[in-house]
């Protein structure tokens, strides 16, 4: 299908005797927007390395439809020694985007900064301007607000939501935290203890102005979603 | 003023132990040590050893950088590199001096080579072993990261183990730098035609114990100084690379 960007088809994988991933199965469409919850080792770090092709040990089918790749990883993984602007152009040579993505990520005037003197949220927003930069097809993101507080992580996802509507790629992430994820996503992805397995697929019925952690809405669907959780 | 404390509370212990030996061809006191110093620094002949000293330091200091970093580079880089070149590394690291002397002396004979020689060899394993370290020590997260990008090889090389390595090789250096003067005093005393260690080994076959004690004060000098003289620039330099990220 022409507009599927990721097909996974019976993908599985294991540690020597440790089976992590048992069989997963799933399409993501151009554009789309996925997130994945999950118990700890379950194998869903490991299967972004696998989409992103940073892991080649696995059996099962992976279709990849598309070239670039944009990975918020869950620390920043900036080069320490170097400033944000020459981290920056470390994966592209296109400074116009680089502003234009600085100025989207409110890191204006942060360019010849060390990483050692951004806060955690700015380093993840850096993190996630190094991401949109190389223009992704599709945008992953390994659990990348796990060591933010509240209002930064919202302030950020609100950032994301707003360049993707604009940019139109695809998202896959992972969360442990079901706002982030209704928040973002159109489907959210539950996966059970290991050897995971992929249990539920819940679709996120929410229009764009209704994402807001206050909605009423979104407070069902969170109740819905948690519940799902708690059933496995 | 707390190293000026030790410094004296080191010549008092010096000057009682002198007094309660008694035997100044063993322990000259610290007066007798001063008073030959003070004699060797109205001398040239001292000025043209130290600088003699000095030019082979370098000397050694420059080749044991820029053999050492490229291939300690290349093992760190490459495992199969690595198990190839480390046997012959373990090796010259294991040799005595005194085997690479007999070599030096049978070549080249007395004379500015086989210091400088025996200096190389003597430091060169420690160059290649911390390089070799610190590029095995480079974060993998990084190096993932550059992959997820496709970032070229040349780059990864430049922004990332280079810039990883750069604590390693000022690391490197100062052991060096603390080290050389040793060495070299060492081997010009054994096979030199010039030098600090010269003038130790004529003030040994006149039995000029305080001599020997002021030459080896001049030889402590320079290797404090040198250290410290690189700390500080080194200190400048390696800001960014010594705060956490």
């Amino acid at each position: 299908m022409a507009d599927t960007i990721l097909r996974v088809e019976n993908l599985k994988k294991d540690f020597g005797t440790l089976p992590v991933i048992d069989g997963w199965n799933l399409e993501l469409a151009k554009e789309e927007r996925i997130a994945m919850i999950g118990p700890s080792g379950c194998g869903k770090t490991t299967f972004l390395k696998i989409i992103a092709d940073l892991d080649r040990n696995f059996s099962g089918n992976i279709e990849r439809n598309f070239e670039r790749v944009g990975f918020v990883f869950q620390e920043p993984r900036l080069i320490p020694w170097i400033s944000v602007m020459e981290n920056l152009t470390f994966v592209s040579s296109d400074e116009d985007k680089i502003i234009f993505f600085l100025k989207a990520m409110r890191l204006e005037g942060f360019e010849n900064y060390l990483p050692s003197q951004l806060s955690g949220g700015m380093k993840q927003r850096v993190n996630l301007v190094r991401a949109l930069i190389v223009d992704p097809e599709i945008l992953i993101l390994d659990e990348p607000f796990a060591s933010l507080d509240m209002p930064v992580k919202f302030a950020i996802i609100a950032d994301i939501n707003a360049l993707r509507n604009q940019k139109r790629f695809a998202i896959i992430m992972i969360t442990h935290d079901t706002k982030e994820a209704i928040s973002m996503a159109d489907r959210v992805l539950i996966l059970s203890k290991r050897p995971s397995k992929i249990v539920e697929d819940v679709k996120i019925d929410l229009q764009e102005g209704e994402r807001d952690i206050s909605n009423t809405e979104f407070i069902k669907i969170e109740s819905i979603l948690m519940k799902r959780i708690f059933s496995i | 003023m707390k190293i000026l404390l030790g410094i004296l509370i080191f010549l008092i212990v010096w000057q009682v132990f002198s007094v309660v030996l008694n035997v100044p061809l063993i322990l000259p006191s610290p007066y007798l040590t001063f008073e030959s110093l003070f004699h060797l620094a109205g001398q040239s002949d001292t000025y043209q050893a130290i600088l003699s000293t000095v030019w082979k330091s370098l000397l050694v200091l420059l080749t044991v950088i820029a053999v050492g970093i490229p291939v300690g580079f290349f093992m760190g880089i490459n495992e199969n590199v690595y198990e190839i070149f480390r046997p012959a590394v373990t090796v010259i690291q294991a040799v005595p001096v005194i085997s690479w002397l007999a070599l030096v002396i049978f070549v080249w004979g007395i004379g500015w080579k086989g210091p400088v020689v025996i200096g190389f060899l003597s430091l060169l394993p420690i160059s290649i072993f911390t390089t070799a370290a610190g590029v095995r020590s480079t974060d993998k997260n990084l190096i993932e990261m550059a992959k997820v990008y496709k970032v070229p090889k040349v780059k990864i090389v430049k922004a990332i183990y280079l810039g990883s390595l750069v604590p390693f090789i000022f690391s490197t250096v100062e052991v060096i730098i603390g080290d050389v003067w040793k060495v070299i005093v060492v081997a010009e005393y054994l096979c030199g035609s010039s030098g600090i260690g010269v003038l130790i080994s004529w003030a040994r076959q006149y039995v000029d114990v305080p001599r020997i004690y002021a030459l080896t004060i001049i030889t402590v000098a320079l290797g404090i100084a040198s250290e410290r003289v690189a700390k500080m620039a080194f200190r400048k330099i390696l800001g960014k690379w010594q705060i956490p990220s």
